[in-house]
């Protein structure tokens, strides 16, 4: 939010002609400069910001520093190319213009973008870099367009020269199919000092990002983190569950042993194991309220499949994990209890058919009444269920036990 | 006026220090980590490893907005031998001065330096041009040996102010 007045040098030269970068340089340069004007003005609204090209007959002031963003952008219509670029003049017209802004708070900085060659020696450019400094003017160059070894010296030693604080910045942009203005969006020139930039560029970089589909689903998650949410996670139980079955099968034989253990109850709270193609989708819809459906999946897992094995516990509780606290202490857990021994089994039975422990987990859990009916009616029949494994367990030892 | 030793405040004379306006305050040219406060304030001044130094070149242009209107009688600018200041040119009551206008309009006063006088001997200044002064620009045009950086080690403005007079400043006139 650094109160600022800048001036942008554009380059109008022949050099601009060149279609190395689409549609030609000068369009992709006339973007750059629609945007930096629109971050400027965007960051503070008093800031100003006025434009000059540097070739054609001579250095022409199109606009002075105003905060009007439609003056600015109006005065981009209609330039014409020709001439070379004079790098010093521009600069000079450019300190000149600052100089005479109507408020003096305003800190100064010019912007220049250097397309064509650059005919002035490095002396020079640093003798200008120097007064710059001295009048504490900061500048940001974008070198693109033509590309010589001693263009690119030039203008490193003329930032050099300026440079007071980290305030000036030289970016390279070479040719290629990435727009010259997505590339400054991620520069310091944009971003401003490492400030944090303004929410137009962060919102900028991100619908750029996007436009080149850089997402999963196609899904900006800025736009719609829902949609994104459940798509990312039903992508990930379809994962699971696919893992879940490959692994059922090749422990089918030690499946006997493991019988009766019920290990969904909760070490298999997130994972998928049983579910069907139709649940995850249920679960896509139930998202929306997160930690209700996850609960209601939960409990319902542990209600369907009491065959699922020890192994798959280990896929993917991340999902739940991260949407509340409370569940991810209780599945860690979970996990840590079952990867012990197996008969440790029988304490998470029991610790779950205690009501009272189920009930308090519940009413920690944001967004679950424990007296909503629904959960009573759950947690009644879960508790039913732990009652006859309980029973079987205890049928089973007493038989062991007979042997 | 009054003989004065080199050091000590002028009699009836107030060290301008608490009425500068710092939020106004500007110095072009200087270096960032020597910047202008070490020459002027409390403390900063009085310790000799803490300097306003020059950046580019060896020229500074300080801006010195005042909270009231003062009159401005001496002025003191330590600085070491070598590097200290030279010609200094004050202006008065110009605001935003930039190196290239400090030839636009004559100064109110242009001082030289002495090598005494940067061992603290305070500067008498033309009294009558720094009657009504709302600001202060001093342009540091060169210093002694015409080195690369100036040095200013100390800067004292020594007057009285115009509304109100502060009664703890006025010394008591012995010999009268």
């Amino acid at each position: 939010m650094v109160l600022e007045a800048t001036m942008i040098c554009i380059d109008n030269s022949e050099w601009m002609r060149n279609g190395d970068y689409s549609p030609t340089r000068f369009q992709a340069q006339a973007d750059a400069v629609n945007l930096i004007c629109g971050a400027k003005t965007q960051s503070n609204p008093e800031n100003t910001v006025g434009v000059l090209t540097m070739a054609g007959k001579g250095v022409r002031v199109l606009v002075t520093p105003t905060s009007d963003l439609g003056k600015i952008l109006a005065c981009m219509h209609g330039l014409e190319i020709g001439g070379e670029m004079n790098l010093a003049a521009g600069i000079q017209v450019a300190q000149l213009a600052l100089k005479h802004r109507q408020n003096k708070k305003q800190q100064q900085r010019i912007i220049v973008f250097a397309g064509g060659p650059v005919k002035y020696d490095k002396k020079v450019l640093e003798m200008i870099g120097k007064k710059l400094k001295k009048n504490s003017v900061a500048l940001d160059v974008v070198n693109f367009g033509e590309e010589d070894e001693a263009k690119a010296e030039k203008l490193e030693a003329l930032v050099a020269a300026v440079n007071n604080n980290d305030s000036s910045h030289i970016v390279h942009v070479p040719a290629g199919s990435n727009a010259l203005s997505d590339v400054l969006l991620s520069t310091p020139i944009f971003t401003g000092d490492g400030e944090g930039g303004s929410g137009f560029a962060a919102a900028a970089a991100a619908a750029a990002a996007g436009g080149v589909s850089g997402f999963d689903f196609g899904v900006d998650p800025n736009l719609d983190p829902e949609l994104a949410l459940a798509l990312r996670v039903s992508m990930e139980e379809e994962r699971a569950r696919q893992e879940a079955a490959a692994k059922k099968a090749a422990d089918d034989s030690s499946k006997q042993d493991k019988e009766g253990e019920s290990t969904s109850q909760d070490a298999t709270m997130s994972e998928n194991v049983g579910t069907s193609a139709s649940e995850s989708e249920n679960k896509k819809d139930d998202l929306m309220d997160d930690e209700n459906a996850l609960l209601q999946q939960a409990l319902a897992m542990s209600m369907d499949d009491p065959a699922a094995t020890v192994t798959t516990r280990d896929t993917d509780m991340s999902e739940a994990a991260t949407d509340d606290q409370d569940l991810a202490l209780a599945l860690q857990l979970s996990v840590q209890e079952g990867a012990k021994d197996q008969s440790g089994q029988a304490e998470m039975d029991k610790l779950l058919a205690d009501q009272s422990f189920v009930s308090s987990i519940l009413a920690s859990l944001p967004g679950v009444d424990p007296n909503d009916p629904s959960v009573k009616d759950l947690l009644a029949s879960m508790q039913n269920q732990a009652e006859a494994e309980q029973k079987k367990d205890e049928d089973k030892a007493p038989k062991e036990d007979d042997k | 006026m009054s003989t004065e030793s080199t050091s000590a405040i002028v009699r009836n004379q107030v060290d301008l220090l608490d009425f500068i306006d710092w939020t106004g305050v500007e110095c072009l040219n200087q270096n960032t980590s020597h910047p202008f406060p070490n020459a002027v304030k409390q403390g900063y001044r009085e310790d000799e490893g803490l300097n306003l130094e020059s950046d580019a070149d060896e020229q500074l242009l300080i801006y010195i907005p005042f909270t009231q209107v003062i009159k401005l009688h001496s002025i003191v600018i330590k600085g070491p031998e070598e590097e200290g200041p030279q010609t200094v040119k004050l202006y008065t009551n110009k605001e935003h001065m930039g190196f290239s206008n400090v030839s636009d309009f004559p100064p109110s006063d242009t001082l030289v330096l002495s090598p005494e006088n940067l061992k603290g001997k305070p500067v008498i200044l033309k009294y009558v041009k720094f009657q009504n002064v709302r600001s202060l620009t001093i342009f540091i045009e060169d210093n002694q040996s015409g080195s690369d950086i100036t040095k200013v080690q100390k800067m004292i403005l020594q007057g009285t102010t115009v509304e109100t007079t502060d009664m703890k400043g006025l010394k008591k006139i012995e010999d009268h």
